[in-house]
């Protein structure tokens, strides 16, 4: 009986971890931003949470550096499935202005599956918004799927 | 006490502070560098976008075809820093950096944003190279100074810049070639640097 409330309300209500695998800070401040009084996605659902064992989305930012790799893929290991993966900015797509860097390692699709990329440098608050939408989404279909 | 209830009060009667995002659309301010556009059929093919591109995020790939070479322009926005280099040192304004910011895909491929172009055979040019010299009607002077065929000038200043004596003065704006006759040493470098064969000696 209360599995479907359960359900339905964990659907409406992801909870994102942030990690930041060696990020310049632009998109971390532009994610910070987002819960601002001026966007506040908290009224769309959207919660920080402390511990990646609570999240639901994983929002990553920065090129994989070397020193980070092993936090991160520990970090991701530890978000409970069904999750979904989003990269915030170029530079964990492609390493962006990084790339060949002896110490960086990434870009992070090299370790695990990218579902949804958020494009920019740094993305506008309101293109994140648009990146969270659709991370709900797949989160939405793989929780149907299971 | 009074204070307080002062901004209770102004805080009720004025608009919310947050943006109605996802419900209400918001343009980007002016100025704001997004998405890539790329016009394909300005593109001359130099090159300077790919070298000024600290990302590493414009490729180009050609392709040999039977009416000529098929170049194709990508730009990966999942690796730009979106400075707006490539646009600033494009000479044929052909990439423009306009102002949608969503850029949000669930594959690589939808990040991707490019252009083709054919660039053709140099056969046609071959043939008006041959058709070109029938069609000059300026004839060289007897005393050896150079003569500019104003049809095939462009005024690109290049023999000017090239002059030894600096005999040449070529205005590009006002679309002049004038020639010091007491200054010429009748050396040829400007016949020999014209890129349109237009001087003629």
């Amino acid at each position: 009986m209360f599995k479907k409330l359960i359900d339905n309300s964990a659907a409406r209500s992801p909870w994102l971890f942030h990690i930041n695998a060696g990020s310049c800070n632009g998109c971390d401040i532009e994610l910070v931003a987002l819960l601002t009084p001026r966007y506040d996605v908290e009224r769309l659902g959207f919660k920080l949470a402390g511990t990646p064992r609570h999240a639901d989305i994983v929002v990553v930012t920065g090129p994989v550096t070397a020193q980070s790799k092993d936090r991160v893929l520990r970090t991701i290991a530890q978000v409970p499935d069904p999750k979904v993966i989003v990269t915030l900015g170029s530079c964990p797509r492609s390493c962006n202005v990084f790339r060949g860097s002896y110490s960086v390692v990434g870009p992070l699709d090299k370790y695990v599956p990218i579902d949804v990329s958020i494009a920019g440098c740094t993305p506008k608050p309101e293109a994140i918004i648009d990146g969270l939408a659709l991370a709900t989404q797949i989160l939405k279909e793989k929780r149907g799927a299971k | 006490m009074l204070p307080f209830i002062k901004e209770a009060v102004t805080g009720l009667f004025s608009k919310p502070s947050t943006e109605a995002y996802p419900f209400k659309p918001v343009e980007a301010p002016a100025g704001y560098r997004g998405r890539i556009v790329f016009h394909a059929d300005q593109c001359i093919s130099c090159g300077m976008c790919e070298r000024v591109c600290a990302g590493g995020a414009i490729t180009t790939h050609s392709e040999e075809t039977e009416e000529g070479t098929l170049v194709t322009r990508r730009f990966f926005l999942g690796s730009c820093t979106f400075c707006g280099h490539c646009a600033a040192f494009c000479v044929k304004h052909a990439i423009e950096l306009s102002q949608d910011y969503h850029m949000v895909a669930r594959t690589e491929e939808e990040l991707v944003v490019s252009g083709s172009y054919l660039k053709k055979k140099p056969a046609k040019k071959a043939e008006a190279a041959c058709a070109a010299p029938e069609e000059s009607t300026v004839k060289p002077r007897e005393d050896g100074l150079p003569v500019n065929d104003t049809s095939k000038c462009v005024y690109c200043t290049l023999c000017a810049k090239k002059c030894p004596a600096g005999a040449l003065t070529v205005d590009r704006k006002a679309k002049t070639w004038v020639l010091d006759e007491d200054k010429c040493i009748a050396c040829g470098t400007c016949h020999d640097v014209c890129p349109k064969k237009a001087i003629i000696m």
